[in-house]
């Protein structure tokens, strides 16, 4: 194949980006993301002038060229010192590289400018690049080609069986070459390689010894292996992927590319030619469909804001069948209190100063907001609905201090927690067994939430918060705002600014700022948190973060964050793998939770589990960490490379390993991070909810679309038709969200949709759609498979017992019972 | 784990090879290997070495090594870029299999392929419909990029 040569001669107006210094830039050149070259570093200047030439070889007019041109003071910083990319593809310059070189004198010489380009995490770039590019003559590149075949380490070498290091390696080439009766001799064979480095020669030799034809399938594998040499999953043989891309193989072998700019999966290759405009367009689209799923996310019992207008309008259409019969007493009543008649006696209406009515009851000498008038009928339909108590308020008691019952302008009551300024439908002080139509789980999760909130520890405290924080680099600038304030500052009334941005936080910006700092702030660009290897969404932290020497106090930071959410009520755009939510909750973790992290692992360790492994397995109580490419072996408890795995102990070891693989790899980065969450929300105070709880306090709950849902469904044993299906689906409809957010929890192993709906869905090997499989019988509940996304639903006999199964499969089965 | 594992694999193939299969190390990474079958006598494949890319996990063996063709073959369930689709390589991986193992199926699977879950659907559509085609064309793959 051709070679060129590219001259880096200079570039100019660099972007300053500190107002004191210049920066040191040197460029990186890499042809088809493999061949890499850099230049030495220009000291403080915005105009460097490098000169310097470098060959490419094995390159064709499809080869894209990538320069990156970065400040060498702050390369180590990430993503700090970079100053532009310029992205190149050969043929659009110096045209068919086979072409004849006119008499072969000399190379023709392109000489381009080019303007720098920002990559996609949006810094500012200026200026431009100066490139000369030209053919090497084709002896040349011949010649070169062969010496870099020879040279470059793995590729020839991946083509070389025929000189296997290991002893055994030998042994086995030997036998395949006995085989074929030809010679075996190293030397010979390397010999007539030498002869016969082109294919096209050593075709001519095919149909004498077979030998020759073993040697031949050696060169042929070896230029296969060339062209099918292991790509990072970057690039792949057309260069290299858009920045943000990633590309992957599903369980059927076939490619897909990840963007993880919009997190959202393609089955067509992305290509480099879309123009900036086009991608930061789609980038834009797709940034507005996760603010509008985002700004709807909402908890039970919560409004956004204090003012009672939203209990209309907000979660007042998602909690609609939840009060119990006291709240219809009240609609049927009117909505008046003037038509109420009146006053029981003893009591005396009085209006504040400010012309608000409360009421007085003698009797007892204790004041109420509550009308007494309404109170009764939430006495009259107690638990018992058949008797008419006429009881007095006062043997209800007041509502406690900071409470208030309002009604809302369709005469539904609701109560108003001035305390942590929230509203619930629930009367604080009446028995949950008012609502006993309501799932105990969502009983459970509103009630934990209204008393999570009403602690002292997470009252806003007086004055406000100011941060300011430049929409470009708000995770920088996030950081210093953040990390500079005590946290009972962070506790005050959050005002949040954009730089060069007119509005006043009333709720709108400090969601935006949340949702876009967790957008930065989880990027596993950053190497701070990575994908599990369950789908591309949910994350987990990256235990090798400590390439930047900074990781621990942006962990600590990251945990202020997550804690400023849940203490101000803004939800977080990102999802963990469940395994995080517990050990913020401190639980122990266990095999299951490994299943969220890695599908394989966890199936492995299973299979030790359920099978024996003595004289199968040669395991110790260690396990191999790869941290950039070196391996290292760590004892699982003192001295275990040293202790077998056998039966008897390998329970043990699963434990152990589990352990290691999710908490102890990270374990200082999730100290830091809990360390700063800690600082907003005490610890014992969130260990109220369990693991799906907390997911759902920090990421809020989704607005789920049935329908898009529906249509990308898969059915095993089952078809659409189905009765059973129409049940599920009615039984689906009939939910409000968060009941289905429960349900994905249960089934997915997280409550996060991808942003283009349900036809993303991630498995643990790549696309995998919701599916309902026909399995178990019908007296046993549904299980799930997380690493599938599908849930197995007996063929039920009617709607309500599917109805009460799924409810409670979903309900009961936290932290076990999947499969 | 992985390479006290690996390092066994490997003085088991030396010991006791399967037939019509090798394998061995890259160069100096343990973790690398190559590895070529013979095309099943009674296959299309047959007189055709075929070379194979293996590359073991750092947490082999719990999860499976990543094998693929370096030399294309003309097959239902191997793709243009060598990957292969095969049950034991993606969820019914077990710890207990090992590469002589793995080979062995890659062997059978080139005697007997499957057409009813295939990764290259073209293929498998001439494979069920005009097998003697199915067959010469794999034939001439064979001759020429095996042989």
């Amino acid at each position: 194949m051709p070679a060129i040569s590219v001259k880096l001669v200079a570039a100019e107006s660099l972007y300053k980006r500190d107002v004191f210094r210049s920066p040191d830039p040197f460029a990186v050149l890499t042809i088809d993301g493999y061949q890499t070259k850099s230049t030495s570093a220009a000291k403080k200047t915005l105009n460097p002038y490098w000169n310097e030439t470098f060959k490419f070889d094995e390159v064709n007019e499809n080869s894209i060229l990538t320069v990156q041109v970065f400040d060498q003071k702050k390369f180590k910083k990430k993503d700090q010192g970079f100053l532009g990319v310029v992205n190149v593809r050969i043929g659009d310059v110096v045209g068919h590289l086979d072409e004849d070189t006119t008499g072969g004198a000399r190379a023709r010489e392109e000489t381009i400018t080019r303007d720098l380009k920002r990559s996609n995490d949006g810094m500012a770039v200026s200026g431009r690049l100066i490139v000369v590019l030209s053919k090497q003559r084709s002896s040349a590149a011949r010649s070169s080609t062969r010496s870099s075949a020879e040279t470059s380490g793995a590729s020839s070498s991946s083509g070389g069986l025929a000189v296997p290091a290991g002893p055994s390696g030998n042994d086995n080439v030997a036998a395949l070459s006995a085989n074929s009766g030809g010679s075996n001799s190293t030397g010979q064979r390397n010999a007539s390689r030498t002869q016969s480095h082109s294919r096209s020669q050593s075709g001519a030799h095919t149909p004498r010894a077979t030998a020759a034809s073993v040697e031949h399938t050696l060169q042929n594998s070896a230029a296969n292996a060339l062209s099918t040499r292991q790509y990072s999953s970057f690039e792949d043989q057309y260069g290299r992927l858009p920045p943000g891309w990633e590309r992957r193989t599903d369980n059927f072998g076939r490619t897909y590319y990840v963007d993880h700019n919009t997190r959202t999966t393609k089955w067509k290759r992305p290509t480099l030619d879309q123009t900036e405009a086009e991608r930061s367009g789609q980038l834009n689209a797709n940034t507005e469909l996760q603010r509008r799923q985002h700004r709807g996310r909402t908890l039970p019992t919560t409004s956004n804001d204090s003012s009672s207008v939203t209990v209309q309008t907000g979660p007042g259409s998602q909690t609609p069948a939840v009060n119990g019969s006291a709240a219809a007493a009240f609609a049927a009543t009117g909505s008046t209190t003037s038509g109420l008649g009146e006053l029981p006696s003893g009591w005396e209406q009085r209006f504040t100063p400010e012309g608000r009515a409360y009421f007085v009851d003698h009797n007892t000498r204790t004041t109420t907001w509550v009308d007494p008038r309404r109170q009764q009928y939430i006495r009259t339909y107690g638990p018992t609905n058949t008797t008419i108590q006429q009881q007095p308020v006062s043997q209800l008691g007041p509502l406690p201090s900071g409470w208030e019952m309002r009604l809302t302008n369709t005469a539904r009551v609701y109560f108003v927690d001035h305390n942590t300024k929230t509203t619930t439908w629930d009367d604080p002080r009446l028995p949950s067994s008012l609502d006993q139509n309501v799932p105990q789980y969502k009983r459970d999760f509103r009630r934990k939430v209204i008393y999570f909130r009403s602690q002292p520890a997470l009252r806003i405290l007086p004055g406000q918060c100011h941060i300011k924080v430049r929409r470009k680099n708000i995770f920088e600038d996030a950081y210093q705002e953040i990390m500079r304030q005590t946290p009972e500052d962070l506790k005050k009334r959050l005002m949040i600014k954009f730089d060069g941005e007119e509005g006043l936080d009333y709720g709108g910006v400090s969601r935006e700022f949340f949702f876009l700092l967790s957008h930065e702030m989880f990027n596993p660009f950053y190497c701070l948190f990575e994908y599990s290897a369950h789908d591309n969404y949910t994350i987990q932290i990256n235990p090798n973060s400590g390439v930047n020497p900074e990781h621990l106090n942006y962990f600590k930071f990251i945990g202020r964050v997550v804690g400023l959410g849940v203490f101000h009520r803004r939800f977080l755009d990102a999802f963990f793998v469940g395994a995080l939510y517990k050990m913020m909750l401190r639980k122990k973790v266990v095999l299951q939770d490994m299943e969220g992290v890695d599908a394989e692992v966890h199936n492995s360790l299973k299979w030790i589990l359920e099978n024996s492994i003595d004289g199968i397995l040669d395991l110790t109580f260690s396990a191999d960490d790869e941290s950039f490419g070196e391996i290292h072996t760590i004892d699982l408890k003192p001295n275990g490379r040293n202790i077998e795995v056998i039966d008897e102990n390998k329970k043990e070891y699963v434990e152990l390993f589990s352990q290691w693989k999710i908490v102890d790899r990270v374990k200082e980065q999730f100290r830091a991070f809990m360390d700063g969450f800690n600082e907003l929300i005490p610890e014992d105070l969130v260990t109220v909810f369990d693991e799906r709880e907390l997911e759902l306090l920090i990421g809020g709950i989704a607005e789920i679309d049935v329908e898009d849902w529906k249509k990308h469904t898969d059915y095993r044993g089952y078809q659409e038709s189905d009765e059973v299906i129409k049940w599920f689906w009615r039984c689906i409809g009939s939910w409000d969200n968060e009941q289905r957010a429960r349900l994905l929890q249960f089934t997915t192993g997280t409550s996060r949709i991808p942003v283009n709906g349900f036809k993303d869905l991630q498995g643990s090997d790549g696309p995998r759609r919701f599916t309902i499989e026909k399995a178990g019988e019908i007296k046993h509940l549904p299980k799930s498979h997380t690493c599938f996304n599908r849930v197995d639903l007996p063929p039920y006999d009617d709607f309500e017992s599917l109805d009460k199964k799924l409810t409670l499969a979903v309900e009961e089965t936290i932290g076990f019972g999947q499969e | 784990m992985s390479l006290k594992r690996i390092t066994k694999e490997l003085n088991d193939l030396g010991r006791d090879p399967p037939t019509s299969c090798s394998a061995g190390p890259v160069g100096d990474d343990v973790y690398h290997w190559q590895a070529s079958i013979m095309g099943p006598p009674d296959s299309p494949y047959a007189g055709g070495v075929f070379f194979l890319s293996i590359h073991f996990p750092t947490d082999y063996p719990f999860k499976p090594p990543k094998i693929a063709f370096t030399t294309k073959i003309y097959h239902p369930n191997i793709n243009a870029n060598g990957n292969i689709c095969l049950d034991i390589l993606k969820d019914q991986w077990s710890p207990a299999l090992t590469i002589s193992k793995v080979l062995l199926s890659i062997c059978s699977l080139l005697t007997d392929a499957n057409p009813d879950d295939p990764l290259v659907p073209e293929i498998a559509h001439i494979y069920k419909t005009d097998r003697a085609k199915y067959e010469a064309q794999a034939r001439e793959w064979t001759k020429k990029y095996a042989v």
